[in-house]
């Protein structure tokens, strides 16, 4: 009985597979992946926030429960992550060796892979990115209160939020990007399946990052450009630097910010297009600022005082004044649209995993999303979940792993 | 149809009465391990036979509450037996078949067996439908224990139920699809984690001579496992399990996870391919 079970599935796999792949044909305009598309896990930070440059195409934020009973064995968990991270997103061939810790020692065990990417492992831009959350700080297990970097808080509930709680908690979360959505399924799964026991999922959601559509940033879900303005590396708005007043381990560090909003996008599509250009204060086709022709030209608000080009209430205008005064408080974002069936009413679930990276949340995403509070777009967008967490700094050389300075 | 009022919890069921070991050690061949495991069989469908009966006169009685604890007296003494995956073949299958596959699922006139009796008691039926169902998972009972001697379990069948008696707690209990109203999914739960540990202390030698301290790591998840489950009872009752808090789910879900990537390692540990 056992026996047949177990060969009728491997009999059935492959059927069962061929059924799987023409339901979800390959994208005509997807490029072949070359095993050339390795991000390099080393560095003073990590991957997933400015490299690669180009965002990925598909990610899954997961957020998990720590399960570990000691210090000893969270390290371990940490240090099993950063090996994960490390093969993932070199790639991996069907001869390559993989370290003796990737293997169970016993013959005829389970395959150590799913099989979902074949034999023949290609990064795609994979990578992993680490944050941690208040949580894990302050559980008593760890005794790592001294070591919590500031203003990492539980995520704050703004105004119009409507916070669903099966969205939101975990202590750890991991963001996995890859240019390919198979290689985020199989990512995740063979995580899961090497920290069984340590970690628990408590929420997921994968999502899609659009082609640009002619050209410039792609598209969100309410059909205009989106990500168009993001502070360069060299601003100097994302990364922990000594002198801070954070602890020394965090330096190379930064604080993520992951947002579920429901975008209502039946509603959206029954709004006129002028009203829908004065709630975002872009030109939906170009993408540029109203009165400008390109998504890349700046808005003259010291000439439109009164709103008359740029509604004071658009929200370009309130994300971003474009004051000295504001500077500092824009961040990396870094977002993807998510899809996730059917609500009640019979909408599409669907919307944007806002996602943002900063030195400071309470400086930059807190006082962006206040001078937003009011916006009209407000009626249009329901954020549900997510949470704040703390990007712990790049692993530097081999043989480190993420995480490390909290045990320094 | 009124449901009868159902306390929201049933009571709290310890481990099920182990026989008296036989022999003094573990079982030192397959045939051996083979062999306790027949016997550990027979006395549990006795458990089994004797539920029932109560069950039966419990339901004529119109005692309802009585007749649920004996009802999972028996769901409980069948989950010991570690049958899963239809291990005893036809004659097991009729004692607790699910409702999938059926039309209509548990409406469906065809759904019979323990987890037929679960529906009846926890949606108002009463001795006139019941009883039929009771005699004929009696005449099953009678069936399995007669045929139990020349059932043979395969040798390369036990190494597989210690790996999957837990297979089936993840898929038909903890999923909450297995469940026909009683919500007691972690009791079940729980009778499997002895099923495995019976079936893991008849293979220990054997096991332990394969991998030296395969077992103790066993033992300790298994351990675990037990531990979280009976962390989530509420003063000595269970609770259905999408009622209990997210951290003690979470804290079941890892022990049964980290458990079962283990046992996944035994039957190839076993396998002479």
């Amino acid at each position: 009985m056992q026996l047949q079970r177990r060969s009728f599935l491997i009999g059935a796999g492959g059927a069962a597979a061929s059924g799987l792949l023409s339901a979800t044909a390959v994208r005509a305009d997807d490029a072949p992946e070359a095993s050339s598309d390795v991000v390099g896990f080393l560095g003073e930070n990590q991957a997933g926030v400015y490299r690669p440059a180009s965002q990925q195409q598909s990610a899954c934020f997961a957020a998990f429960k720590v399960l570990s009973r000691d210090t000893a064995e969270l390290k371990a968990l940490l240090q099993k992550l950063t090996v994960k991270a490390t093969i993932l997103g070199g790639g991996h061939g069907a001869g390559d060796a993989l370290p003796s810790s990737e293997l169970s020692g016993v013959d005829g065990a389970p395959p150590v892979n799913s099989g979902v990417m074949g034999e023949d492992i290609a990064a795609a831009n994979f990578t992993l990115t680490l944050g941690l959350a208040a949580s894990l700080f302050d559980s008593p297990v760890f005794g790592l209160a001294a070591k919590k970097p500031k203003g990492l808080t539980d995520m704050k509930v703004f105004p119009k939020d409507q916070i669903e709680e099966e969205w939101t908690g975990g202590d750890l979360i991991l963001q996995l990007c890859a240019d390919s959505t198979d290689m985020v399924h199989y990512a995740l799964r063979d995580i899961m399946k090497a920290t069984r026991g340590q970690l628990q999922l408590q929420w997921k959601i994968n999502g899609f990052h659009n082609r640009p559509r002619p050209d410039g940033a792609p598209r969100n879900l309410f059909g205009y450009k989106d990500g168009i303005v993001n502070p360069a590396q060299d601003e100097q708005l994302v990364w922990i630097r000594g002198g801070s007043g954070q602890p020394s381990w965090a330096e190379g560090g930064t604080f993520m910010v992951v947002r579920i909003i429901r975008m209502l996008v039946e509603f959206w599509d029954r709004v006129g297009l002028g009203e829908q250009d004065n709630m975002i204060g872009r030109h939906r086709a170009s993408g540029a600022p109203l009165g400008k022709s390109k998504e890349t030209d700046t808005p003259d608000y010291a000439s439109d005082p009164h709103g008359e080009t740029v509604p004071l209430n658009a929200h370009i205008r309130l994300a971003n004044p474009r004051t000295q005064e504001t500077s500092g408080s824009r961040m990396l974002r870094r977002g993807y649209n998510y899809e996730l069936g059917v609500d009640l009413n019979g909408n599409m679930q669907a919307g944007l995993i806002f996602t943002s990276f900063q030195q400071n949340i309470q400086e930059q995403f807190e006082a962006t999303q206040t001078r937003l509070a009011n916006e009209p777009m407000t009626d249009y967008i329901e954020p549900f979940g997510g949470g704040y967490f703390f990007v712990v700094p790049g692993v530097q050389k081999d043989g480190g792993f993420l995480g490390e300075g909290l045990f320094a | 149809m009124t449901a009868p009022a159902v306390s929201p919890a049933r009571p709290a069921q310890g481990a099920p009465t182990r026989p008296q070991p036989t022999q003094a050690g573990p079982p030192a061949t397959m045939d051996d391990a083979v062999a306790a495991y027949h016997e550990y069989v027979a006395e549990r469908l006795t458990e089994l036979r004797q539920h029932v009966l109560a069950l039966r006169a419990n339901v004529g009685n119109g005692d309802v509450d009585s007749a649920m604890q004996a009802w999972l007296d028996a769901q409980q003494a069948w989950q010991s037996v570690g049958a899963a995956y239809g291990s005893f073949g036809d004659l097991g299958s009729a004692i607790a078949p699910g409702s999938r596959g059926l039309e209509d699922g548990a409406a469906n006139p065809d759904f019979t067996g323990l987890r037929r009796i679960e529906y009846g008691l926890w949606h108002g039926q009463g001795a006139g439908e019941l009883i039929p169902v009771i005699d004929k998972l009696l005449t099953d009972v009678d069936a399995l224990e007669a045929k139990l001697p020349e059932t043979a379990v395969a040798p390369s069948d036990m190494p597989l139920r210690l790996h999957e008696i837990l297979e089936d707690t993840q898929r038909d209990h903890l999923s909450g699809r297995g469940d026909q109203g009683s919500g007691l999914a972690l009791a079940l739960a729980r009778a499997d984690v002895d099923a495995t540990q019976e079936v893991l202390d008849m293979l220990r030698g054997l096991l332990d001579n394969l991998k030296s301290g395969f077992p103790a790591r066993l033992d300790g998840e298994l351990a675990a496992l037990r531990a979280a489950i009976d962390a989530t009872q509420k003063d000595g009752a269970w609770t259905d399990y999408a009622k209990v808090a997210l951290a003690e789910r979470q804290a079941v879900n890892a022990a049964l996870g980290r458990a079962l990537e283990s046992l996944s390692l035994v039957p190839p540990l076993f396998s002479t391919d």
